[in-house]
């Protein structure tokens, strides 16, 4: 470690002092280099730097000072702890093994107008004292990436997980221990200003699934005149071991996406903000639009039916027309939302819909039970590859709604 | 080592009288030193007493002391001197303070004594203030953790003391004026003041509040304790004791402290203190999400009730597991009594997955107000005409939720959910719920490791003509996924 760059800064007066006199101008000190280094990552808003040295005291009231000059230390954080493996110099050889040092932090002064403290330190013996001074340290950025590299088929992705951190901390760390909170631990050094980009994880055969979603309040139109809806293909990945994922919960960063071009290449196909996903949930991630699934949407029917005053029950019909001029064979999400159905037809009454599903309702199997609320409802629509002559199939399906008792 | 001493306090040798307090260009001063001093600090006000003591020699007559205090906070009408022997032969006639010169004054005191008196100056001052803070360590499980309390105290007065004995009070006093404003103004305009006459009355009653305190604890704290043989110095000693509405933390033996400097000392120490985790959803607390408290209390069990906790910050950090440690939190507690609890709120915990899913929703018990006429209809009572004239006045909106939780960590885990329903509302579950006050309800959980709980319940909430009050009932009743 270049300890001459260092800013912060460890001394220890060598002589015995007494805190009256710690503050003499002429002084001799020892300059205890960094014995070790952990930098924790795992919480999300600090970092916490751990620094060992083993600081040579002599009997009697030692003063340590630590300077932390142009660097953002949150003085009041800092700890000091002795973690043993300190021994008497002056005891017998047979006898260091069993008679460490007693050592204890009387008080911390801290001097106008300085980045630094000093500790008065008592020793009931002369010897090297390993501490341990934690701190939490600003402007030591982290943050993580990923790189997802789907197979030719679109069936399984590798996922790397990166962990970038940014030293603007205006101190250089020689090699130090690097923890995220979870994934293996890092030995590194990171100088000023510099930034580090280490692999946390790396999934392999990760099963995705490409969705295709419409969605006229989430997404919205393609093309409004024409009723088409805009089509967003997603690779959806679950976070649990069975589908190799469900280390832990996969961190937010934006994930570049690449597929195998077939050619032993691969070609860039698009890039999302992965959101944080904690185990057992999905990371969606917008790949593009696909513009080969057509969806149109109209509002076929909507009828009031008077019960009594100004209470009445409404009858709509949602028509989807969809035709999928892929190769393929693939599923559509049809998404909706009841209330802003209601609010489509007659204007947001401030109330929940009271909402049944009728007769013409054409969608199999019903919503999805998992993924359905009382508002919003979900379909999963099967949808053949286009024909040998290059037509598609016209899918039309219904959702057909009866809203009760509004005024 | 500062040089200079920005108090002095000096004997005058001109001949004097009363009215004619000094000589104009000619004088001739002795300077006697402090022999002891003692700092009495206050953290709820910037308000420090300060006793200095002081073996001045008088002659018989009239002795004029001077005493100055440039370039600090000191309040001028707090200044006050006693005679701790010869008490009965030293009287002061008068006290002056000078036109020309501020933050100065003269005692005119007169002796029968002839020989060495103690004297004690003491006054309020400004620019020092104490802090505490507190240094946690949870073990890696979660069941213990150490605690380490400090206090640090800041001289900014302008003045430097040394060899000081140092007392700090734990409660709220009450002032009727700043000590830093009272510093800045003229010993003329102090004793112009409407209510100085007040300003003494609150300084003779901290006086004689300290002085009851002073005799237990000095007596007590300023010997300091013999280091055992062979063990390394021990940090210092806070005696710890109560005086009426506050607590006085006298640290052991005496302090120097710099004009400018801080020093921070432990006050308490304590290992193995039990901590409780519990998760927490109490919006009006903590936003709308659930968060992870540490609860600790300040009790026997504890091992920390031997004192009050005063206002500071607790930093809190857990045992990695890894020989480290882990950041978790650092935030201010208010003051804690002796016997209750403190809280520390973690944060979003990313292994307790907290969802709230409404289900379904639906409108019931639909009453009409016919149009015209003060006469309301049920719609779905059998045989009962509705007016086609009429307008809906009452009905109920029911609404069915699921509030599922997911356990990642490796431990149960104690849920404890808030909700607020402002209005007539009807809470129906069969969860282990209670009313927290009359619109919020609360329901526990435990879920175990690993647990994905589906908590359900339904409210009913009567509107219109049908909100015949404002509060929420319970009913126990089993709700339908």
């Amino acid at each position: 470690m270049r300890f001459h760059r260092s800013l912060l800064c460890l001394a220890v007066a060598a002589a015995s002092v007494v805190p009256a006199t710690a503050f003499a101008r002429i002084k001799l000190i020892t300059l205890p280099v960094r014995e070790r280094v952990e930098i924790q990552l795992d919480n999300p808003n600090a970092t916490l730097v751990e620094e060992e040295r083993i600081v040579p005291l002599v009997r009697g009231v030692n003063q340590v000072d630590f300077s932390w000059a142009n660097t953002q230390i949150d003085p009041g954080t800092i700890v000091f702890r002795v973690v043993g493996g300190a021994a008497k110099a002056d005891a017998k050889a047979e006898a260091k093994a069993t008679d460490p040092l007693d050592v204890k932090v009387l008080s911390v002064s801290y001097p106008p107008n300085e980045a630094s403290l000093v500790w008065q330190v008592s020793s009931n013996g002369s010897g090297g004292a390993r501490v341990r001074i934690s701190y939490l340290l600003g402007n030591m950025n982290k943050s993580f990436n990923y790189r997802a590299t789907a197979s030719n088929d679109e069936k399984t992705l590798v996922l790397s997980e990166y962990m970038r951190i940014q030293n603007l901390a205006n101190e250089s760390f020689g090699s130090s221990g690097l923890w995220a909170g979870f994934g293996p631990r890092f030995l590194k050094p990171i100088g000023i200003n510099e930034t580090k980009e280490m692999l946390v994880e790396k999934f392999a055969e990760v099963p995705v699934k490409k969705t295709y979603t419409c969605d006229p309040q989430a997404h919205g139109y393609l093309d409004r005149p024409q009723n088409k809806l805009m089509v967003p293909m997603h690779y959806v990945l679950t976070n649990n071991k069975a589908n190799r994922l469900g280390a832990a919960p996969l961190q937010y960063g934006k994930v570049r996406i690449f597929q195998e071009d077939g050619h032993g290449g691969t070609a860039f196909i698009g890039e999302d903000w992965g959101k944080f996903t904690p185990l057992d949930d999905e990371m969606r991630l917008y790949v593009g639009v696909a513009q080969d699934i057509v969806v149109r949407r109209t509002i076929d029917k909507n009828e009031v039916h008077r019960i009594a005053g100004n209470l009445y029950n409404r009858e709509v019909v949602v028509k989807y027309e969809i035709e999928n001029f892929k190769d393929k064979a693939a599923v559509l999400d049809v998404s909706e939302n009841v209330r802003a159905i209601r609010n489509e037809v007659a204007g947001d009454t401030g109330r929940d819909v009271q909402w049944e599903l009728d007769k013409a309702t054409t969608f199999d199997g019903g919503p999805d039970k998992e993924k359905s609320t009382f508002e919003q409802l979900l379909y999963h629509v099967s949808l053949p590859a286009r024909g040998a002559d290059g037509k598609a199939d016209k899918i039309v399906h219904k959702l057909h709604l009866l809203i009760k008792n509004e005024w | 080592m500062r040089t200079t001493h920005i108090f002095t306090m000096a004997i005058v040798a001109s001949c004097l009288v009363a009215t004619a307090a000094k000589a104009e260009n000619v004088d001739l001063s002795t300077v006697p030193n402090r022999n002891t001093v003692q700092l009495t600090i206050y953290n709820s006000e910037d308000l420090t007493l300060v006793r200095e003591t002081r073996k001045v020699s008088f002659k018989p007559g009239a002795n004029p002391l001077q005493f100055s205090w440039a370039n600090t906070l000191i309040d001028p009408s707090s200044v006050e001197l006693r005679f701790l022997t010869h008490g009965d032969k030293l009287s002061v006639l008068d006290t002056t303070f000078p036109h020309a010169k501020p933050q100065m004054l003269y005692w005119n005191v007169q002796s029968e004594l002839d020989g060495e008196a103690t004297i004690e100056i003491s006054y309020f001052t400004a620019g020092i203030g104490w802090s505490a803070d507190y240094v946690c360590i949870a073990d890696a499980d979660e069941a213990k953790v150490g605690i380490e309390g400090f206090v640090r105290v800041t001289n900014n007065s302008g003045e430097d003391y040394e060899d000081a004995q140092v007392r700090l009070v734990v409660g709220r006093i009450n002032l009727v004026q700043k000590i830093a404003e009272l510093a800045r103004i003229t010993p003329q305009q102090v004793a112009e003041l409407e209510d100085s006459a007040k300003a003494r009355f609150r300084g003779d009653a901290l006086r004689k509040a300290m002085d009851a305190s002073l005799a237990v604890s000095s007596a007590g704290a300023m010997a300091p304790a013999a280091a055992p043989q062979g063990r390394a110095e021990a940090p210092k000693e806070v005696a710890k004791e109560g005086l009426g509405e506050y607590f006085i933390y006298t640290i052991e033996g005496t302090e120097t402290i710099r004009a400018g400097w801080s020093k921070r000392m432990r006050s308490l120490e304590a290992e193995a203190v039990p901590m409780k985790i519990q998760y927490r959803y109490r919006p009006a607390e903590y936003g709308e999400q659930l968060v992870r408290m540490v609860l600790l209390t300040n009790d026997k069990e504890s091992k920390l009730d031997t004192t009050p906790l005063p206002d500071g910050t607790v930093r809190l950090f857990r045992r990695n597991g890894r020989d480290g440690l882990t950041y978790l939190t650092a935030q201010p507690i208010k003051y804690v009594p002796i016997g209750d609890k403190f809280e520390l709120n973690l944060g979003v915990d990313p292994e307790v997955i907290f969802d709230l899913v409404k289900l379904r929703t639906s409108r019931d018990e639909l009453w009409m107000l016919v149009n015209g006429a003060n006469i309301y209809r049920r719609v779905d009572r059998a045989g009962v005409q509705i007016e086609v004239n009429s307008t809906v006045a009452g009905w109920d909106d029911r609404a069915t939720f699921a509030q599922r939780v997911r356990n990642y960590t490796k431990k149960p885990i104690d849920l404890e959910i808030r909700r607020t329903l402002p209005g007539h509302v009807v809470f129906r579950s069969e969860l282990p719920v209670k009313n927290h006050d009359f619109q919020t309800v609360q329901y526990t959980a435990n879920v175990k490791p690993g647990e994905k709980a589906n908590l359900l319940y339904e409210t009913v909430q009567r509107q219109g003509y049908n909100a015949k009050q404002n509060n929420v009932t319970i009913e126990r009743a089993a709700i339908a996924p």
